[in-house]
């Protein structure tokens, strides 16, 4: 199970570094754009499997990395674009601590998931008042920056380099959660997520810890975002509202609840769905819904949840009869 | 004194649980509180352990009111606590559930739990949780096993460990044997008559097993609805005619 789990993960990375010269534009396209849906559900996962922290209003966070993105290129900012996604990070983090240290104060459970919709609504609302952000229609026509690397130039108007850009900013961040989740950080967030009031017993402060854990996360969001304006080249309010934050929980759910990677398989699933019903035009909604609800029904742990099921199964079988 | 709590009060609700109990612990002694099913035990150690603020009465350690510090201050403190019906972190292996808090205790003591890149834990770290396991008894081969698939006196000795690790000054210990098997229990009594000479630490139990109580309590306190009936040497207070007929008479059939 764990061999074919690295072959797979093996496999999936081979995929995406190789996509642009084994399929079409279009497939490379969506698969730049499944890298940034990842790297958004995975921030959420840190959340939800680890911290049990579950927001419903994630885009918000996802919307900062992405506006920032996109203010910066469609203004022209004198600024290198090397430093976005740091500053989007910075930023994400520092909106998702005043929340923590503001809702979760006083709520958690539904209640702060609840008041996570709700402020992600009120900035979607906020977008629509300002002219900087092009109120309901967004930024548009954003163009792909060069980056000077010092000893050479990155110009994301090439299309293999501004695939490559993407890929690469998203691998190191799915990288940087991996290490948070797997250390003792991601430890601590385990403890407190099973039995809170075990892991105060064991001298855990469980509000500190909440507090940084949906720090780092909504700092992780708005690196997602970030990427969105170069790759998707216009950012609007659609990605910053409730069904943009579902994205990252249906992705989740499909994927695995409680598995590192299921956030990863989720979004490679929708994606795969979305691409299939692509041209039935107002069915590819009722298709998405109706396998998630399949999967929730059938499978509740989810695509890895019942792959490992089935492996533990063949596992016991095979050690009753040798 | 360790431990000091005076004329804790509390109630659910309408419901007065705790009606002024006093009680003091002292340095390397093992105080046990018995009495019969409801007395208030549990709550007590609520109170004394900051899951719960009590309405009247103060709780001191080491000299110091911790009435109101919370829980996790408590146990940075020096409060280790086991619970009646184990608690532990399910989901992780045993050896994660030791690592947890032997890296809380070094964070909370301002020290580095490690590098943030790095994943596994610090070499003297793991070694700390492996020889706690090794000394309740749990096998190498045991270590990497999901918590929730052990047996219920497995899982009794590895919250032993989790509150161990976290190198307690005073160990609060809600019915440390029960539900246990006979052989079990004698195991865990063996354990814990090791731990305190060995150790010389403080220990508070409730515990409904009279052999485990005789054998290791210095004092003795019973509780009777919400009050403290008797206080003193163990083999005293067994012969008090008033405890006699609250508890030990049908307690007797518990041991
Ligand atoms: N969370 C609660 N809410 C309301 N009443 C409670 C609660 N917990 C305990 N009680 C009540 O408070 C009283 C004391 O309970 P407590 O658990 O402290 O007793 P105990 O001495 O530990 O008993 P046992 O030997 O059964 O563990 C009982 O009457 C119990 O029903
Ligand atoms: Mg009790």
């Amino acid at each position: 199970m764990k061999l074919a789990g690295h072959l797979a993960l093996a496999v999936l990375l081979a995929v995406f570094l190789l996509a642009p010269f084994i399929v079409h534009p279009g497939l490379v396209f969506i698969a730049g754009f499944a890298m940034i849906q990842i790297v958004f559900a995975l921030s959420w996962n840190i959340l939800f499997s680890y911290a049990g922290l579950v927001s419903f209003g994630h885009a918000a966070f996802f919307g900062i990395g992405a506006y920032l993105s996109a203010a910066a290129l469609r203004y022209g900012w004198n600024v290198s674009f090397l430093l976005i996604p740091p500053a989007s990070f910075a930023l994400g983090a520092f909106a998702a601590f005043l929340v923590a240290i503001v809702v979760l104060r006083r709520a958690n459970g539904i209640q702060f998931s609840v008041l996570t919709l709700a402020l992600s609504q009120l900035v979607v609302v906020l977008i629509g008042y300002s002219p900087y952000l092009g109120h309901d229609e967004g930024i548009s026509a954003i163009p792909r920056p060069v980056i000077n690397l010092g000893i050479a130039t990155l110009n994301l108007a090439n299309p293999l380099a501004n695939y490559y850009f993407v890929i690469g900013v998203g691998l190191v961040t799915i990288l940087l959660i991996w290490l948070v989740v797997h250390g003792p950080l991601g430890r601590t967030m385990q403890a407190v997520r099973i039995d809170p009031e075990r892991a105060a017993f064991v001298g855990i402060d469980v509000w500190r810890l909440r507090v940084a854990s949906f720090t780092l996360s909504g700092g992780f969001a708005a690196v997602g975002g970030s990427l969105l304006a170069p790759w998707a080249q216009i950012v609007h309010p659609d990605y910053v509202n409730w069904l943009a934050s579902a994205q990252p929980i249906f992705a989740t759910l499909l994927g695995g609840v409680g598995h590192f990677w299921g956030p990863v398989v989720g979004v490679l699933g929708l994606a795969g769905l979305n691409y299939f019903t692509r041209t039935f035009v107002g069915i590819s909604e009722i298709v998405v819904g109706a396998s998630l609800l399949v999967v929730v029904l059938v499978a509740p742990q989810g695509i890895l949840g019942a792959l490992r099921k089935a492996a533990r199964k063949r596992k016991a079988a095979a050690g009753a009869h040798p | 004194m360790i431990l000091d709590a005076q004329g804790i009060e509390m109630s659910y609700g309408a419901l007065k649980v705790l009606h002024g109990v006093s009680l003091q612990a002292e340095e390397g002694r093992t105080l046990a509180i018995i009495g019969p099913n409801g007395a208030g035990k549990t709550t007590l150690f609520k109170v004394l352990t900051g899951e719960r603020l009590p309405s009247a009465g103060t709780v001191r350690f080491r000299g110091e009111d911790v009435t109101t510090l919370p829980a996790f201050r408590r146990a940075r403190l020096g409060f280790g606590r086991t619970f009646q019906v184990a608690r532990i972190f399910s989901e992780l292996d045993l050896m994660a559930n030791v690592v947890i808090p032997i890296e809380a205790r070094i964070r909370a003591g301002g020290g580095s739990a490690g590098p943030r890149w790095r994943w596994t834990p610090m070499p003297e770290v793991r070694a700390e949780a492996e020889g706690i396991l090794e000394r309740l008894g749990f096998a190498r081969s045991r270590w990497e096993d999901e918590a929730q698939f052990l047996s219920h006196g497995d899982r009794k000795r590895l919250e032993f460990c989790v509150a161990l690790a976290t190198r307690p000054g005073i160990l609060m210990l809600d019915e440390p044997t029960a539900g246990m098997s006979p052989s079990d229990r004698r195991e865990m009594t063996r354990f814990l008559a090791r731990l305190k000479t060995e150790t010389g630490i403080t220990i508070v139990m409730t515990e409904h097993d009279m052999d485990l109580i005789f054998e290791l309590a210095d004092t003795l306190m019973v509780l009777n609805y919400g009050e403290v009936i008797a206080a003193g040497e163990p083999s005293q207070v067994r012969d008090d005619p008033l405890v006699k007929k609250v508890y030990l008479g049908h307690g007797a059939q518990h041991a």
